[in-house]
């Protein structure tokens, strides 16, 4: 999936300059997260309704796509229906979920649609940088806050060999997990849990493949029923 | 049920076999239910009297819910106090329905007579036969003194005082045809069934806008639809039979179709505006309710929003300030957005983002709280959540940057995580008089039952608290290591 080497910081940054759209509806939102985003990384679009976004998608086909989760237009379905909107694509276009909203329901709704990540608006320009790189990279993004919600939703407990393989998480991805809602990094996990950045990484992947493929009903209701978080 | 000395008020029972009459009747007068139900029966052999009175309760005695809707839009009624016949008995309905006890004025000479002459200064009490314990047969007399529906009647105000009177006066013609005056009885029906319909059908419509179309549930509106139509059906019948009267039947059904057919007409031409008003109304009445609902929400964000705004420009030179109004204003606005009303309040995870919260404004630093599960707090839990405190305030004054707070309850034990990414410390070499992490944090969790871990590198500190679930919070651990 990654073709890093397992660096020590972050994610390698591969020699061509990362081509990203930016969606979001709000005009200032968008010009600071341009200038906060590392020159290495070029802005080849933006859009500010689901309409627009999925024509720039389609016709820049860019590596990432920095998508506010609450966007105008469409049937009202914001950043969902942008990724469903660019299905086609979801191969070669990774979907990074942006959000000030934080509510339960919508983070896991457009993870579940195919974004590779989520993160909050008040991240810093490195952090948005690093994990533009990762997201690219075929890896995905948790938050400490994401990581919560999944703790939540597919409970605390390691599977059982009873459980189907998607509803539960293995012992190994909640201690990753654990530790990233406490708030280390992807390399102090590692060193934590003595392995190498590129298994915490395949770890989150795996966490990411469940949250989106699980059909496990109590998810769904999980998220709607927990409004705030 | 046995002792109370307040009857309950009338109402209609849930537990029923036709509309819950008997059942409520029975609980007002403290009787067995199936009495009531046999003497109702008895009745109904005597003329059908016992159907009459049947469907007259069950028309006027509203139902238990409908009663509590009805004082919860109506907490005092000015005809009330005029028609309740002593003081005191006033006095305790008045409680009963939730009156305000001041508002019970003296009963006038006028009204009808009480069962205690100069009740006003007697206090109410089981032994006053008025307030003869229900299900207790020394109410008996008061019982006789005081038929049912007699107190049904002062209790339900100005309408029922008309219907009564409009009875007794059909009782008055009906014995007076008896003795053998000649009552033009032709006449005197269609037009009692004119009037009856009319005032069914207007009583509907002052409830509907009493009710201000505020609540209108389906049930309400299925109920007045069937009043407007019994009404609209007794004004007409009593019309035809009027009409009729005075000619065949066959030129009565003649000009019934002719009516019908200009009524149709009218109708036809009317519809268009009536449905355009109606339109209108409900325009109208959406508009109000969205201006009332941004009214609300901006007196909020005046409230809150504009003037952190107003601060944060004053404070613009200082980034510090300004990042920590720009917290604190985001958090509130969260919290008065996001809320779920129905959620526990004063769980753990309240407590513990509280504290967050605190420590954010005290020292500008960013707490980041993330919580999976939940448990209400419990007299151990303060140890925890005073510790967690300490802990952030450590990691806040000496982490500098964000701190990251990870609380996880899973099965009544709860863990906190406090992370920051400071340059780290090594506990042997604080100072002896440093009491904070010492005592705040592990010797406070020791004392409760608890444990602290604290774990320091270069790349920060992360301290770790478990409180265990209730039950076995009696075995303290203590573990302390230092990494460098």
């Amino acid at each position: 999936m990654n073709t890093t080497q397992g660096a020590a910081t972050g994610p390698v940054r591969p020699a061509t300059p990362v081509r990203v759209v930016i969606v979001d509806d709000h005009a200032i939102f968008r010009s600071g997260l341009k200038a906060d985003l590392d020159p290495s990384i070029h802005v080849v679009g933006e859009a500010a309704t689901v309409e627009q976004a999925i024509a720039v998608i389609a016709r820049e086909r860019p590596e990432v796509v920095l998508l506010d989760v609450h966007l105008p237009g469409g049937l009202g379905g914001g950043g969902r229906e942008v990724i469903a909107g660019s299905a086609s694509l979801l191969s070669s276009t990774r979907f990074l979920a942006l959000s000030v909203s934080d509510a339960a329901e919508d983070v896991v709704a457009v993870i579940r649609a195919g974004a590779r990540g989520y993160v909050t608006k008040t991240i810093s320009g490195k952090e948005i940088t690093d994990a533009v790189y990762r997201v690219a990279g075929g890896d995905a993004v948790f938050s400490p806050r994401l990581a919560g919600f999944v703790l939540d939703a597919f409970g605390t407990a390691p599977a059982d060999i009873a459980d189907d393989e998607l509803d539960r998480l293995s012992a190994r991805e909640l201690e990753v997990m654990r530790l990233i809602a406490r708030g280390y990094s992807y390399k102090e996990v590692a060193k934590e849990l003595f392995i190498s950045i590129k298994t915490v990484e395949t770890h989150v992947s795996a966490v990411l493949r469940k949250l989106q493929l699980s059909s496990r009903h109590e998810l769904t209701k999980w998220a709607a029923e927990r409004r705030l978080l | 049920m046995t002792t109370a000395p307040i009857r309950p008020p009338l109402v209609r029972r849930s537990d029923r076999f036709i509309a819950g009459v008997c059942s409520g009747l029975a609980a007002h007068l403290g009787w067995p239910v199936r009495n009531v139900r046999v003497g109702m029966a008895l009745a109904t052999l005597a003329g059908g009297a016992g159907i009459v009175f049947y469907a007259w309760l069950w028309i006027m005695v509203p139902t238990a819910d409908e009663s509590a809707r009805r004082q919860a839009r109506r907490p005092t009624s000015p005809i009330a106090p005029a028609v309740s016949q002593a003081p005191v008995q006033a006095a305790v309905r008045s409680d009963v329905r939730g009156w305000a006890p001041g508002r019970v004025p003296a009963a006038g000479p006028g009204m009808p007579t009480s069962v205690m002459p100069g009740a006003g200064t007697y206090p109410p009490g089981p032994e006053d036969p008025a307030y003869a314990a229900p299900g207790d047969f020394a109410g008996t007399t008061a019982a006789a003194a005081r038929p049912p529906w007699f107190q049904f009647r002062e209790m339900r105000y100005g309408k029922e005082i008309l219907l009564g009177a409009g009875l007794l006066l059909v009782a008055g013609i009906l014995i007076a045809q008896i003795l053998g005056v000649d009552v033009p009885l032709g006449t005197l029906i269609p037009a009692a069934a004119v009037l009856g319909g009319a005032s069914i059908a207007w009583i509907q419509l002052d409830e509907t806008r009493r009710a201000g179309l505020v609540d209108k549930t389906k049930a309400d509106q299925a109920g007045g639809w069937a009043r407007l139509a019994a009404g609209l059906a007794l004004v007409v019948a009593g019309v035809l039979v009027m009409v009729s009267g005075s000619g065949s039947w066959e030129q009565t059904w003649l000009a019934l179709l002719a009516s019908v057919a200009v009524l149709g007409g009218v109708v036809l031409v009317l519809l268009p505006w009536a449905l355009k008003f109606w339109r209108d109304l409900e325009a109208e009445r959406a508009g109000r309710i969205r201006e009332t609902e941004r009214a609300e929400i901006a007196a909020h964000l005046h409230d809150s929003v504009l003037q952190t705004l107003a601060l944060i420009q004053r404070r613009a030179s200082n980034e510090h300030d300004v990042v920590r109004l720009a917290r604190a204003q985001e958090r509130e606005l969260r919290g008065w957005l996001f809320a779920d009303p129905e959620k526990d309040a004063g769980q753990l995870s309240d407590r513990i983002k509280a504290v967050a919260a605190e420590v954010e404004d005290l020292l500008g630093n960013a707490v980041e709280v993330v919580s999976v599960g939940d448990t209400a707090v419990t007299e151990g839990h303060e140890a925890l959540i005073q510790a967690s405190r300490e802990a952030m305030l450590n990691a806040s004054r000496h982490g500098g940057g964000t701190v990251s707070v990870y609380l996880e309850v899973s099965g009544g034990r709860a863990e906190i995580f406090i992370k920051d990414r400071g340059p780290g410390f090594e506990l042997q070499h604080v100072p002896e008089d440093r009491l904070g992490v010492r005592e705040s944090i592990i010797g406070r969790m020791n004392r409760h039952g608890g444990t602290a871990t604290i774990t320091s590198t270069t790349d920060g500190t992360e301290v770790r608290l478990g409180y265990p679930a209730a039950a076995q919070a009696e075995k303290p651990s203590q573990s302390t290591e230092g990494k460098a």
